[in-house]
Parts: C-alpha cells; structure tokens; sequence
C-alpha cells in the first residue's frame, strides 16, 4: 500500500487525450490507486498521437500518454457492450472517485452517467471533464483543447497580433487547466464526502479558463463599462517594460514595474544617459513612451545572451527573466535539485523521463509511481 | 460570516497570506468549497490589484477593484500591519484557530515576519502551511524574481507560444497566477488528506514553475524521444496530429472559428459541410498523413470558404456534420453568450459595500453542494468577527491597536 497522502482512495478513470488523464495521474502521483479503463479495441485515443521515439507510430509507445498515465493500471473494457458496461459498474461499486471526459450522450448511451450509477454508487465522486461541460447548448458539440480554449477569450484579449489570429499557448493548455481544476474539487468533494455524500462534478475546461483567467479581470469591468480590451501584440497594455525582448541567442521576459524595478534595469544597463529622465520612474509615463523604451532595450539585449541579461536584471533587482527551451530546461541544475525529472523503466519504451509531481509534500512525497500501463496489462485482475 | 455547514470543507479554516492573484485564487477555491478562509492584508502595504481602475461606480477604493473581485471571492478579510510585532503576534494568534496557512512571497519573507512554518507550527503544531513561490523553497533559482505575467518564461511555455519560428509572442497576463491559486488549493487539500491520516501538518512547497512544467510534457517527450526542442506552432496542433487544425477568419471585427480536424471521419463530415468542393477531392487530402503534408494549402483553402461566414452559425454547421467547431470568443462574447448564460458562468452580485457587480460563480457544477460565492471582501471586513470574537480582543485593547494602527 502507498505511504501517499491518497493512501486507500481508488480511482476509476475513463478517459481519452489529456484532461481526464492528467486529472487523475495526479491523484496517482499523490498514492491513489488508479484504474485507468481504455476503450476497446484501441485505447486511450493518446497511444495514437505520439510522439513515437523515430516518428514510427506504436500504441505502447506514445510518449504523450506515457506522460499522462504513468503509475496506473489498464483495464480494456468495451462500454459499448452490456457486458463490457456491468464489468464497470462492477468495478466502480468498490471505487471512490470516477474521472472520465467522454461525451455525455455516449455515458448516458452506456448507462454510465452519473444518473445511472449514483443509486448503486450513492458515496461515488464522479468528475465529469468536457470542453464544455455537461449542460448548456455546446454541451454534446464535439470539441478538442483548440476549440475550448478559444472559447474563452483568452487568445482575443491576451495574446497575438491584433490584425491576425489569437494564439494558443501551443500545448493543450484548457485541456491541462482543466485537469487541475478537476482534481481540486475532485478532492475537495472526497474530503467532504462522509458528511455530505457522494456527488457528479461537471467540468467545462472552457468554462473553467474563462472564468478563472480571462473573466477574473475583465467580466467586472466590461458589465460596468459596455468597454473591453483586444490583444495588443505588444505586450501588457498601460505598463512599461512589460514584454518579450530578442537576445542573441533567444528571448528574455522583460519587465520591470516599480520604480525600485526601473532603478535595478538602469543599473544593469550600466545606467545609459537615454533611461536618466526623472519621468521614466512613473510605470505609466514609460508606458506612454513605449515604443521609444522597447527600442533602446532591444539596442541593450540584442547582443547579450539572454542568461547574462537575466542574471544582470536580477542581481540589480530587476525580476526580468530568461525565456527557456525545453531542453534549456531539462538541462537546467535547478530542476535536477528539485528532483523535477524521474526516470521510469518501461518494457517497450525502456528507461524514459517524466516530470516529477507538481508539488512537493514533504511528509508524504508524491511522483509517479511507475511506468504507463501497456494497454490492457491489468485487465484480468482488475475485472476479477 | 462563516461558510455554510454543508458543504464539504465546512470547518475547516484557512490563514491567507496570499496576495496578487496566485494566493486569493488558492483561497477562493477553498473557499467554494466551504471553508472559511480569512485573507490577511494591510493599508500599510496594500495590494497592487486593488488599486487598478475601473473601480465600482467610478468611485476610486481599494475596496471597489472590479478587476481583483471574482479572483478573490469567498476570501474574508482582516487588516493587520505585520510590520508591527504586535500585528505578526495577531496573526500567529489567529493562525492558532487555522488548519490551513497560505502564502506566495519571495523565498524567506514570512520568516522574517516571524511568520514562518517554525513559528507558526509552533502555535499550530499540525497546520498544514502552503508556501507557492516562483520556483519553490529551494534549487538555485529559488531566490528569482517574477511576476505572474512573465512566470512561464522559466517554465518554458513562452517559448512555445507564438505563431512561427520566428520566435514567441507575448502572453498579456498572468495565465500561471489562476493556475498557481489551484494547484495550491491541491496542495492543502492533499496535506488536509494526509492530517487527518496521520494527525501532522506539514510545509507544502509548490514551486509555481513547476506547476505550469506538466503544461510542457508533450514537448518533454519530443525532445527525449527524438531530440526535437519545441517552438511556436500557432494553433497547430501540440503534436501536429490534426490537420486543419486552426483559426479561420469569419465576417465582422476579428471573428474568427476554430476548426480541428482529427480524424478521417471528421474530415469527411467537414467536406459534406462544404459541399464536397473540388479542390477536397485532392488525393492528398484523403488521409490524415497527407492532410498533415499539405496543411498549409489546406487552411488556405479553408479560409477562402469560413471568410464569408458568420462565425456561429457556422460552427453550427460544422458541429451539425460532427466537425469540431467553435467561434472564437471575446471578453464581450463571454457575457452575453448562450452556453455561458445557461451555465450560470457569470454572475451579478451585491457587494456589502452595496454596490452590484458582476464576478464567476461556482465554475464547477456540484450536484448535492452549493458552492458558497461571496463577492471579494471589503478590507477588514472580518475584523469584528475574527479580532473580537475568536481572538477574544476587549473593547479596550481592539480600540488602542486600531488607534496605533496595527489593526489598519
């Protein structure tokens, strides 16, 4: 048995792609066993994306799903089936928590919505993760992360051209969000449980980035004003310097808000005779003049390497920041001490590297706990 | 006021340190689910967002910030100077009634403040404490400075957000704060878990960096699988298995839908959709590998159909054939569409300062609790309540660190 804070809770997941998956292979990195239950005859919809080490597609050796299911076991069941579904619900009468993000109308086809298992089930926890939730008008429309994530307004208010298209982070990040969200309330609803009982959580991974993150700071203002903002392009609206700057090698997040801030950037720069004007102390009168401001610091970090302007900034007490790669970062001795990659062995994959768990509790350390499951490895035991 | 009993936090207790936007969050999620949750602030040292316009009715307060309310709903408030001994004594006395502590300073200003884990498992033994700095308690880079806004650059998703190798375009705000506040919130819970296990608390170190790090794992894989290092695609897809898989213009100011196309099945529907143009009947087109090798003419060819089309109807349309399709919202679009509106997501409500505004509500559906969404607090709102009646402060005593401002 795990030592993990979630030592005891079992964990039915039915998910496919990322935010199901994601949702509870934190719960598994925290000591929930978790039985992740794949769709027959393929699977998890993941062991399809890749990447695949060489680009040669492999359904063992999914490195996305390796990511999102290590320390789990596979059970392939086909819900399609009564059969398939009574093995299930067989499984899920001795389960705490169900985590599954597949469309409402085909659970409520298979008998497994929450309607139809909450009487056998009455203590279940079960977390519902959809691009749009389980009701309102889009709730049956088929959705991947890109059509949820800019249904949030995200990328119109905060990010890209104004004359082009709003961007994506580039990963499935309401996808990601959403299984964070998901596994909060998820755990806040099974703490709670034997006082208040088992209950259905509707996520809307859309709905939960819109309130959270775009809504948050400007829904008030626009229900007030009749007024909202677009992305600039140009970096954060009003302040000054608050954007990304090119380096010789790369790209560094330039900002410094106050003036103690402005006071540390000068210093790092040598304090030039073009940053000594009184008036550019004020955050806004920079702001006004940013276009002159993010000229001259260009002129400043286009020659440097973006560590050594991250390191100069800093030290001056200036929080700007280097912008790193993802092999900048593998390769970085901060999350080697942090102990943030782990190697796992896999029996198709061989050792392969993951992230540690997201956050660190001394007491009760989480991780993951082993390599993804091959696709229906535990079938046998966990349906015995 | 306290949380309603049935709800699945009720009773627990949360001390927030938490300031900007990462530690309100971490509270407020708590707070929805029942806790009640007490946000420790000063007009010594006020919070930057409750500063920022527009303000309720155009009346400039730090207690009529309509862009910090809905991510500090369900937080109270008590005032208190910690610079002032007497106010850190305050805070060590409350954190005596509290299960949960919360904080997201630089690496070591708690402790300065006497405010640290030592000090205040010393009058809490089993207090589960939740530090969430940038890059954790410890590493050579825990000491760096951020803000929320540029956060991610150390966690590598700016450098994959943009739209082509040319290099990362800037994400306008702090997309790692909102994130930051729940994971947070999972890390209490999960020593709340582990407490009532083994009856100890315990120091949680979430390292806002490596919160948003899990957001980079597709890239992690690619790079240790094929020694590809991630760059900006767009709105590509993450692993470039979908093909279309983008924005497309509609009519209007900057509408747009987006389209994803995974599979054969939906790339057929979405040709029925169009009426089986010619040019779909390229041979290329007919397998997701070729798709993928002629996505740049594909989304040419897309966007010469979508650019004379209104956006929603459109997406009806193509939902209509099974496609995924979606229209592109705006912060306007948020409040005012269907889907949102029949989900509550938004809501209006009356602050106790007595004006209206409109805040998120509960952004999870729960079928037996109601979350409890109260509007974010009036500074020292909770004072009374938290000062007087858990702490047991005399009329005299209240009065004297009012007047020399502790209780500020």
């Amino acid at each position: 048995m795990s030592t993990g804070a979630l030592a005891g809770v079992t964990v039915v997941e039915l998910g496919d792609g990322v935010s199901a998956p994601f949702c509870a292979r934190l719960l598994a990195d925290y000591g929930a066993e978790v039985i992740k239950v794949e769709r027959a005859p393929a699977g998890d919809v993941a062991r399809t994306w890749g990447p695949f080490p060489g680009d040669r597609p492999d359904p063992e050796a999914s490195g996305l799903f390796f990511f999102l299911n290590t320390g789990k076991r596979s059970a392939l069941v086909d819900v399609t089936t009564t059969d398939g579904q009574a093995a299930l619900r067989n499984v899920l009468a001795r389960a705490d928590v169900f985590v599954e993000n597949q469309r409402p109308a085909d659970m409520r086809a298979w008998g497994l919505d929450y309607a139809s298992l909450a009487d056998a089930s009455p203590e279940l926890v079960m977390t519902s993760i959809t691009p749009f939730g389980q009701t309102g008008p889009c709730a049956d429309w088929n959705a991947y992360d890109l059509n949820a994530y800019h249904f949030t307004a995200t990328g119109s208010r905060y990010c890209g051209a104004r004359d082009r298209a709003p961007l994506e982070h580039g990963t499935f990040s309401a996808d990601f969000f959403g299984g964070y969200v998901a596994a909060a309330w998820t755990l806040g609803a099974l703490y709670g449980r034997a006082v208040v009982g088992g209950q259905h959580l509707d996520v809307s991974t859309a709905e939960a980035v819109a309130a959270l993150f775009t809504g948050a700071q400007n829904i008030g203002a626009y229900a007030q004003e009749g007024r909202f903002e677009r992305r600039s392009g140009s970096g954060m609206s009003l302040a000054a310097p608050a954007r990304i700057l090119p380096c010789a090698d790369g790209f560094v997040w330039m900002i410094a808000l106050e003036a103690a801030q402005w006071d540390g950037l000068c210093a790092a720069m040598g304090n030039p005779d073009w940053a000594a004007p009184e008036i550019f102390r004020d955050l806004l009168e920079r702001g006004r003049n940013a276009d002159f401001l993010y000229e001259m610091l260009e002129q400043w970090t286009l020659p440097l390497p973006k560590q050594e302007v991250m390191d100069r900034c800093q030290a001056n007490g200036c929080p700007t920041t280097a912008i790193y790669t993802i092999a900048e970062l593998v390769a970085h001795p901060h999350l080697a001490a942090r102990g943030q990659l782990v190697t796992l062995d896999h029996p198709v994959l061989g050792p392969t590297t993951v992230f540690g768990a997201p956050i660190r509790l001394p007491d009760c350390p989480g991780g993951p706990a082993g390599p993804a499951p091959l696709l229906g490895a535990h079938t046998a035991e966990v349906l015995a | 006021m306290s949380a309603p009993a049935n709800l699945p936090l009720a009773g627990i207790r949360v001390a927030n340190f938490g300031w900007s936007w990462v530690g309100p969050v971490a509270g407020q999620t708590l707070g929805f689910l029942g806790a009640d949750v007490i946000k420790i602030e000063s007009h010594a040292r006020i919070d930057i967002n409750r500063t920022l316009p527009p303000f309720a009715e155009g009346i400039a307060s730090p207690d009529r910030s309509l862009q910090n309310h809905a991510g500090w709903a369900s937080n109270g408030s008590v005032t208190l100077n910690l610079r002032d001994p007497r106010g850190q004594d305050l805070a060590r006395r409350l954190v005596a009634h509290c299960d949960v502590v919360l904080e997201n300073f630089g690496v070591g200003v708690m402790d300065r403040l006497d405010l640290g884990y030592d000090a205040l498992s010393a009058v809490r033994p089993d207090v589960v404490y939740v530090s969430m700095p940038a890059a954790g308690l410890d590493g050579p880079l825990s000491s760096v400075r951020t803000y929320g806004t540029s956060l991610c650059s150390i966690a590598g998703l700016d450098s994959i957000t943009g739209y082509d190798a040319s290099g990362p375009v800037t994400m306008e705000n702090a997309f790692a704060d909102p994130l930051g506040g729940i994971v947070g919130a999972i890390g209490a819970l999960l020593a709340l878990f582990h407490r009532r296990a083994t009856g100890r608390g315990q120091h949680v170190d979430y390292s806002q960096q490596e919160g948003v790090l899990q957001l980079m794992g597709p890239a992690l894989m690619d790079l240790t699988m094929n020694g590809r290092v991630a760059g900006p695609i767009g709105n590509r897809h993450p692993l470039g298995v979908g093909a279309p898989h983008g924005l497309f213009p509609c009519t209007g100011d900057d509408r747009w839908i987006s389209i994803a196309v995974c599979t054969d099945e939906e790339w057929r529907g979405l040709v029925a959709a169009m009426g089986a143009p010619a040019w779909a009947g390229d041979a290329r087109f007919a397998t997701a590998a070729g798709r993928r090798g002629a996505i740049d003419e594909l989304h040419a060819h897309l966007a010469e159909w979508t650019r004379d089309q209104d956006d929603h109807a459109l997406a009806d349309a193509l939902q209509h054939h099974g496609v995924a399709a979606a229209p592109v919202l705006n912060v306007a679009d948020l409040l005012h569409d269907p889907h949102y509106c029949a989900r509550g997501t938004f809501i209006e409500v009356v602050h106790p300062l007595g004006f209206t505004e409109t805040i998120y509500g509960a952004y999870v559906k729960t079928s037996r609790t109601v979350a409890d969404v109260r509007p974010g607090p009036a500074m020292g709102q909770d004072n009374d309540r938290v000062l007087r009646d858990m702490l047991g402060l005399d009329d005299d005593e209240y009065g004297r660190l009012v007047a020399d401002g502790v209780i500020d």
